[in-house]
């Protein structure tokens, strides 16, 4: 990996305080703010919910919802220009399989999930982009992490 | 990695606990008790001079007899264990009644939902009023914050609460406890008005609001959170565990196995023959439930899920009619539920005895102290925590003061109770053929239509648990977990289907009224906070600040 400004940098954003870091990171990584590709992976809807079974939740609306969140978040960082995209499945895999598809030559990472036992163990969804990335993965430490 | 003994201390104990003891039950060998139910099979098998096609054909009914012997005996060893603590009788409250005690789960269920009905100035009579007028849609407002209606969150959480707990669980409690168990279910429904309210208040005002729009709450999620902005983070994390841990198991057992087992009794006594196939009636369930939480089908799911409110209604009219057409002697069952329920003739344990079956029975149904609701309120749009409070609150109301009163009712008018040509049942628990003699003896035919109600409630209701469970599974382990929790879950549905009606329920009072333990004794700490909101809501209310929808 060259330390020359990247062309594509993918950055994971689950909008916890962690993103705002990591996306800090990316930008300095990449000459221009257009160059960052903000991807949040969304599980797919479960069956049994109220919202789903008797509300009016659906993919499309979650993931409007998503742009809207992207929109606050890049509004307080002050970026203009980023890419924003929305996924549907298992989080490691899809970030992976997006940076492949969009030929990125960067995925940027927090080291930790924040969610349940799942924090104990070193965020598996960073493990996971590791794993199946085909370009290379700066994992960033939690400034949290313990 | 440095990991943090403190904060994770608990959640590695809770989750090491809760898989060690169910690795531990199943472990065990079948125990003594179990075998001569087998042994007649087997024998059966041998002795009978067959063709060897038909021997064939017995051969795997009596490996599923066996099969179900140690489900059933697994079942009955978990319940030893865990049982042992959480029903340790704390009190015996009365010297001279030999066998009085109470305990510990009603003892808190009792002292709980009094407090809050005291403290929050009975809630449950002077909000009753607003909480209708806010079910019926006078106050909604799409722009607020949520996914579904006041409306549909009561029917969420009803198809929950609303199930066999209030079919097959009363009658047990009436033919336990005698009709006096009535008055006391009816007393603990009242109060557990005020438990729903201000746990599902508190469900609202902690709740998580995800980026992608989607609302997440629950007890565990005012637990920690409520507890951590008073300073006590570390207990309030742990009790969220304790609870979420809870939830999972009675999302199992009350919220499934009790279900699938005694909507099977019901079913049974309209189908002969079906008690040697009970494990085709489990697969049929697991089927059903496994092509809407995996297969993701929601339609049926849906379907169930608004069909309550319509089966409510049924069954409650059918009830009335049952009274009506024994109009002369209501007075006389009145006069023998109060009587009963103060001094009872043939219970153990005197007016106290009646009531502890009473309060566990009502609690069971309404799941009021016990938070599991919380998880469903929490979904309302709405800007103000205590408006979703007050719509809970009519929860305890329909499921236990209406429908839990009119099975009662049924029961002791009939005199079901007391049949000696019945009493296998009651000593078996199946409470759900119970009711079904009952009423059916009252309405030629009626056995039918409630075997349709009693397969659709617990459907609905395992379809709401399966919810619940699932997101505190979440809590636990994370989002990307739930796959692993839904296979569980079928798991149990099917098991719920072979094992005995006694050692399920056992299991499910276990696990549900297990949850009001972590979830009372936070929501005792955060009450204060509840007071505070309903003070300014009601201020405010009343001074018509708040627009109506006409």
């Amino acid at each position: 990996m060259s330390w020359l400004p990247k062309k594509k940098v993918v950055v994971p954003v689950d909008f916890s305080g962690e993103s705002e870091h990591s996306i800090a990171v990316a930008l300095e990584l990449v000459s221009d703010s257009s160059e960052l590709h903000l991807v949040h992976v969304l599980f797919p809807l479960d069956s049994v919910s109220p919202g789903v079974l008797l509300g009016d939740v659906t993919d499309e609306k979650r993931a409007e919802a998503v742009r809207e969140s992207f929109d606050k978040l890049l509004q307080g960082l002050n970026v203009t220009g980023a890419n924003v995209e929305v996924l549907f499945g298992n989080p490691g895999l899809e970030v992976a399989e997006y940076a492949a598809k969009i030929g990125a030559d960067l995925i940027a990472i927090p080291s930790h999930g924040y969610h349940g036992v799942a924090r104990l163990v070193l965020g598996s969804v960073a493990e996971r982009v590791i794993r199946h990335a085909e370009c290379s993965v700066l994992v960033l430490r939690r400034s949290d992490a313990e | 990695m440095k990991i943090h003994p403190f904060k994770t201390a608990p959640v590695i104990l809770g989750s090491l606990l809760f898989f060690v003891s169910i690795a531990a039950v199943w472990a065990q060998p079948s125990n003594e008790e179990a075998q001569p139910a087998n042994a007649t099979a087997d024998e059966n098998a041998d002795t009978l001079e067959t063709t060897s096609d038909e021997k064939d054909a017995k051969k795997p009914l009596t490996a599923m007899r066996r099969f179900e012997g140690k489900v059933d005996d697994a079942f009955e060893k978990f319940n030893e264990k865990v049982g042992g603590v959480m029903f340790y009788d704390v009190v015996s409250l009365f010297s001279d009644d030999a066998g009085v005690k109470v305990p510990l789960a009603v003892l808190w269920l009792v002292v709980g939902t009094l407090f809050f009905t005291v403290y929050m100035g009975f809630i449950n009579i002077r909000g009753f009023k607003h909480a209708v007028m806010i079910t019926a849609g006078r106050f909604d407002n799409p722009e607020d914050a949520g996914e579904v209606t006041h409306f549909q969150a009561l029917t969420a959480a009803l198809s929950a609460t609303v199930g066999l707990g209030n079919i097959a669980g009363v009658a047990i409690a009436v033919s336990i406890g005698g009709p006096g168990a009535t008055l006391w279910m009816i007393v603990a429904g009242m109060l557990g008005m005020s438990a729903k309210f201000v746990e599902c208040t508190l469900g609202q005002k902690y709740r998580e609001v995800r980026p992608d729009g989607r609302v997440m709450g629950g007890a565990m999620y005012y637990l920690s959170k409520g507890l951590t902005e008073m300073g006590i983070g570390p207990i309030g994390k742990a009790l969220a565990i304790v609870f979420a841990v809870l939830c999972v198991g009675g999302s199992f057992a009350g919220g499934n196995a009790f279900q699938v087992n005694q909507s099977l009794d019901a079913v049974q006594a309209t189908i002969p023959g079906l008690e040697n196939y009970r494990w085709v009636y489990g697969l049929v369930m697991t089927v059903m439930v496994g092509i809407v939480i995996i297969g993701g089908i929601r339609r049926i799911a849906t379907t169930a899920e608004k069909i309550v409110p319509l089966m409510c209604g049924v069954y409650v009219l059918a009830a009335l009619a049952i009274l009506l057409m024994n109009f002369s002697e209501i007075p006389a069952a009145f006069g023998l539920i109060l009587s009963e329920a103060f001094s009872p003739a043939a219970v153990k344990g005197g007016a106290i005895g009646v009531l502890v079956v009473g309060f566990k029975r009502a609690a069971f149904s309404n799941e009021a102290g016990v938070g599991s609701a919380a998880i469903a309120h929490a979904a309302a749009k709405t800007d103000y925590p205590v408006r979703e409070g007050l719509v809970a609150l009519l929860g305890p109301f329909i499921d236990t003061v209406v429908i839990c009163t009119m099975t009662a009712l049924v029961i002791v008018i009939t005199g079901a109770y007391a049949d000696p040509a019945l009493q296998t049942l009651v000593e078996q628990d199946k409470g759900a053929a119970l009711t079904s003699h009952a009423m059916g003896g009252e309405i030629p035919g009626f056995q039918y239509v409630l075997a349709v109600a009693v397969v659709l409630f617990a459907y609905s209701t395992m379809i709401s648990w399966s919810y619940y469970g699932e997101r505190c599974w979440a809590y636990l382990f994370g989002d990307g977990a739930s796959m692993s929790y839904r296979i569980i879950f079928l798991a149990f549905v099917f098991l719920g289907s072979i094992a005995s009606a006694t050692n399920v329920l056992m299991f499910g009072d276990l696990m549900i009224l297990g949850m009001a333990f972590p979830n009372i004794l936070g929501v005792v700490l955060l009450a204060p906070k509840v007071k505070a909101d309903l003070k300014d809501y009601w201020a405010r209310y009343k001074a018509g600040e708040f627009p109506q929808n006409k």
